[in-house]
């Protein structure tokens, strides 16, 4: 008897347990994970559980929160795993993981960076996720649809459009007597004028003009930003004639975009040898009156200009001004793709509906980020933010490197290596010239 | 009938004693797990970068087809290229030397039983367990121009500091500094280990004929731990020949490429660039030449063994 009723106590277990098994299975099949990568940073520390994206600050925090906010609350049990990887070598890490064949659902991309994937036929048209997302592409700001449509068809969702910034520091601006009659800094008009402004800061102040990053690999966009924006300005391209597989730097306006660079450095005008962190913690600390970076950076100068023990007295932005013949300024917008490979029905429809989320939060990213939107519907109230006024031009005068061109991201390196070059090895706009040839020739030479 | 029952117990007493020392093709069997793994993760990745290496093969477009020598020829061309040969030959010799005499000077002095010396010992290893991204991020803010350490120090004697970060000439060797101060601990160790088998016997001697604390070094000590002289001569080539993190991001290989190594420009050219043909390509010249470095260090320690 006893052993015919352990006997059955066993089975009994083995049923309850199995059935437990079984049910647990069963609710763990129905959650459905994506993966997403992206770069943006990773803040744990201060937003790891936070899910309140509106008081959330800076690219990184509204990203962690808006994650948190859609993992918590989503009817369809899907759950958005991040991926963050650093963006100095975000698409090194991406490229070798779709050759892997570790593909994430869904990545982070610039538009200037989709040619080349398209080319490859890794990221694919999604129009009809859009569609069956409920996002209306008609909604694209012009800027951004240029960038995510590639042959007519459209690639990516746009998640925003950034561009090239001077953050100033007025309090210094006024030190030296550069601001108008209504306190507002007077902005150069020429190389000439901003090589007064520059020697009058360093006269009244003792800190240089510019404070930019130079040092590091992620430092090199810096540098290739302010190279194409003058460019733009000047109305020149490095690829002429609609030939995209030769590059020429023996053109008069890139020497002179070279040259600028050249005076800032002889004349000690611009910082050298600083990272990223060091740049950020100097202009924050008055130690420079004109940070060069781009619009993801408004709120964190914005938070950082409040705070009595700043250095950074007065702030202000403004688009990188125009020191040529138009107004232009570089301009280039994050989008979310989903890569070939990286998706079964299942994942495929879960990333519809995050990216309809994303589509719908757009405008908290454009708040807590800086970065314009890329709905029309949400340029009016963008405009009521603080400094956006000054950045709303962006939509009309950004401008990108074609899609043909192909390796952008190996140009961004070298352009803005020959940039850094200049300003931390002192080496003259002649031979960063002659130097971003020979490079671009052997970056071109193949396929 | 008798000869065959003979015999039989004979054959069995022999192959009994030659059981343990005889060669048969099962005793490969030791061996397996070891020779798979070479092969596997060694032998068949460098055939195959080999292979690439006369290939034109995009990360991202795919395989072009063989180039023959090509690869080859535009490294021979490519003045970055070259640039990063002479950064990485020149970081192996300014390197190298100092692992060896630093690392030999610190175990000379600390090679005794006292807890200072066990406390210094711990010092100077605990560095080699933090990872680059810590070291270079210490080191930026030691280097950095204006606000780094080296510059307030320097100021407060109204001095400039020299800019590692800078500086042509001074990139690599800034870098250097970072890399001994990071990993000396594994030389230290290796000739503390070395000096501990030197028998005490001789020491004694040698204080009986009132040789010097010079004399004991040069006729005693250094004799006697020439091979690990050579051994760690030969790890450090082989690693130092492998400088990648610290250049990447210290000073991603600025100012105008007089800090990039050869790993570096593999990387960018594979990763970067998405050339892997051309990346592998690069590949084995530093295979080449890491393994002329170390044939030469491993020659000349022979010749000195036969003198």
């Amino acid at each position: 008897m006893t052993i015919t009723k352990l006997t059955s106590a066993l089975a009994a277990g083995a049923i309850v347990a199995g059935a437990l098994a079984t049910s647990g299975a069963a609710l763990a099949q129905q959650k459905t994970e994506i993966s997403f990568a992206r770069f943006f940073g990773a803040c744990d520390a201060d937003y790891g559980t936070s899910q309140d994206y509106q008081k959330a600050r800076g690219e990184c925090g509204v990203m962690t929160t808006l994650v948190n906010h859609f993992n918590a609350t989503n009817k369809d049990n899907i759950v958005v795993k991040p991926q963050i990887i650093e963006w100095g070598p975000y698409y090194q890490q991406l490229t070798a993981r779709i050759a892997a064949r570790d593909v994430p659902t869904i990545a982070v991309m610039h538009t200037s960076q989709i040619g080349d994937f398209v080319r490859s036929r890794i990221v694919e048209p999604i129009e009809d996720d859009l569609k069956a997302a409920g996002i209306d592409i008609n909604d694209f700001t012009p800027h951004a649809k240029a960038g995510v449509t590639l042959n007519g068809k459209v690639h990516a969702l746009p998640w925003d459009t950034h561009s090239w910034l001077w953050h100033i520091n007025v309090g210094m601006f006024k030190q030296a007597g550069l601001v108008d009659a209504a306190g507002a800094p007077i902005v150069p008009k020429t190389v000439d004028e901003l090589m007064q402004q520059a020697k009058l800061i360093k006269e009244k102040t003792g800190k240089p003009y510019f404070v930019m990053a130079s040092v590091a690999a992620g430092d090199a966009g810096n540098g290739a930003r302010s190279f194409w924006t003058m460019m733009y300005t000047q109305n020149a391209s490095i690829f002429k004639d609609g030939n995209f597989d030769k590059a020429d730097f023996n053109s008069p306006e890139a020497k002179n975009a070279f040259e600028v660079f050249e005076r800032l450095s002889k004349e000690g005008y611009i910082t050298k040898g600083t990272d990223g962190a060091g740049a950020l913690g100097g202009f924050i600390g008055g130690n420079g009156a004109v940070l060069l970076t781009g619009t993801w950076r408004i709120d964190d100068m914005i938070a950082a200009a409040a705070k009595p023990e700043s250095g950074l007295k007065e702030y202000t932005a403004r688009i990188f001004p125009n020191l040529f013949k138009q107004d232009a300024v570089w301009a280039d917008n994050h989008s979310w793709v989903m890569l070939r490979g990286g998706t079964n029905p299942q994942t495929r429809k879960a990333a519809q509906i995050f990216m309809k989320y994303l589509w719908d939060h757009n405008f908290d990213w454009a708040r807590g980020g800086g970065h314009l939107p890329i709905r029309n519907s949400l340029m009016a109230e963008y405009a009521k933010l603080p400094e956006r006024p000054n950045v709303m031009r962006i939509t009309e005068i950004g401008r990108s490197l074609p899609h043909d061109v192909r390796r952008q991201f190996g140009f961004q390196s070298l352009i803005g290596e020959e940039v850094n070059n200049i300003i931390n090895g002192n080496k003259l706009a002649a031979q960063a010239m002659k130097d971003a040839q020979e490079r671009a020739d052997q970056l071109l030479s193949r396929r | 009938m008798s000869a065959p029952s003979q015999a039989r117990p004979v054959r069995v007493a022999r192959r009994d004693a030659d059981a343990v020392g005889r060669r048969t093709a099962w005793n490969a069997l030791f061996i397996a797990p070891y020779m798979l793994a070479f092969l596997v993760l060694l032998v068949v990745p460098l055939g195959l970068g080999m292979w690439l290496s006369f290939q034109d093969y995009d990360m991202l477009a795919g395989y072009g087809g063989p180039v023959g020598w090509e690869n080859y020829e535009r490294l021979l061309g490519d003045r970055i290229f070259l640039g990063s040969v002479r950064n990485t030959i020149w970081f192996v010799i300014i390197s190298v030397p100092a692992f060896v005499g630093l690392g030999l000077f610190l175990a000379l002095l600390l090679n005794d039983d006292s807890r200072k010396s066990s406390f210094f010992r711990s010092i100077f290893f605990g560095s080699s367990v933090l990872s680059v991204t810590i070291v270079t991020l210490v080191w930026r803010l030691v280097y950095m121009p204006d606000r780094g350490l080296l510059q307030n120090i320097a100021g407060m004697f109204g001095l400039t500091a020299p800019n590692f970060m800078t500086t042509e000439a001074l990139a690599l060797p800034g870098i250097a500094i970072v890399t001994v101060w990071w990993i000396i601990g594994l030389p230290m160790m290796l000739f503390l280990a070395a000096l501990q088998q030197i028998p005490k016997e001789v020491y004694e001697a040698a204080a009986l004929d009132n040789a010097s604390r010079w004399r004991v070094l040069v006729s005693i000590t250094l004799p006697a731990i020439r091979r690990t002289i050579v051994l760690v001569a030969v790890i450090e080539v082989i690693l130092q020949f492998q400088l990648f993190g610290q250049a990447n991001l210290i000073t991603n290989g600025g100012p105008n490429n007089a800090s990039r190594p050869i790993v570096m420009f593999i990387y960018e050219a594979g990763f970067r660039d998405w050339m892997l043909g051309y990346a592998a390509a690069a590949s084995q010249i530093l295979f080449v030449l890491m393994l002329g470095a170390a044939m030469l260090q491993m020659w000349i320690g022979r010749q000195k063994d036969g003198g």
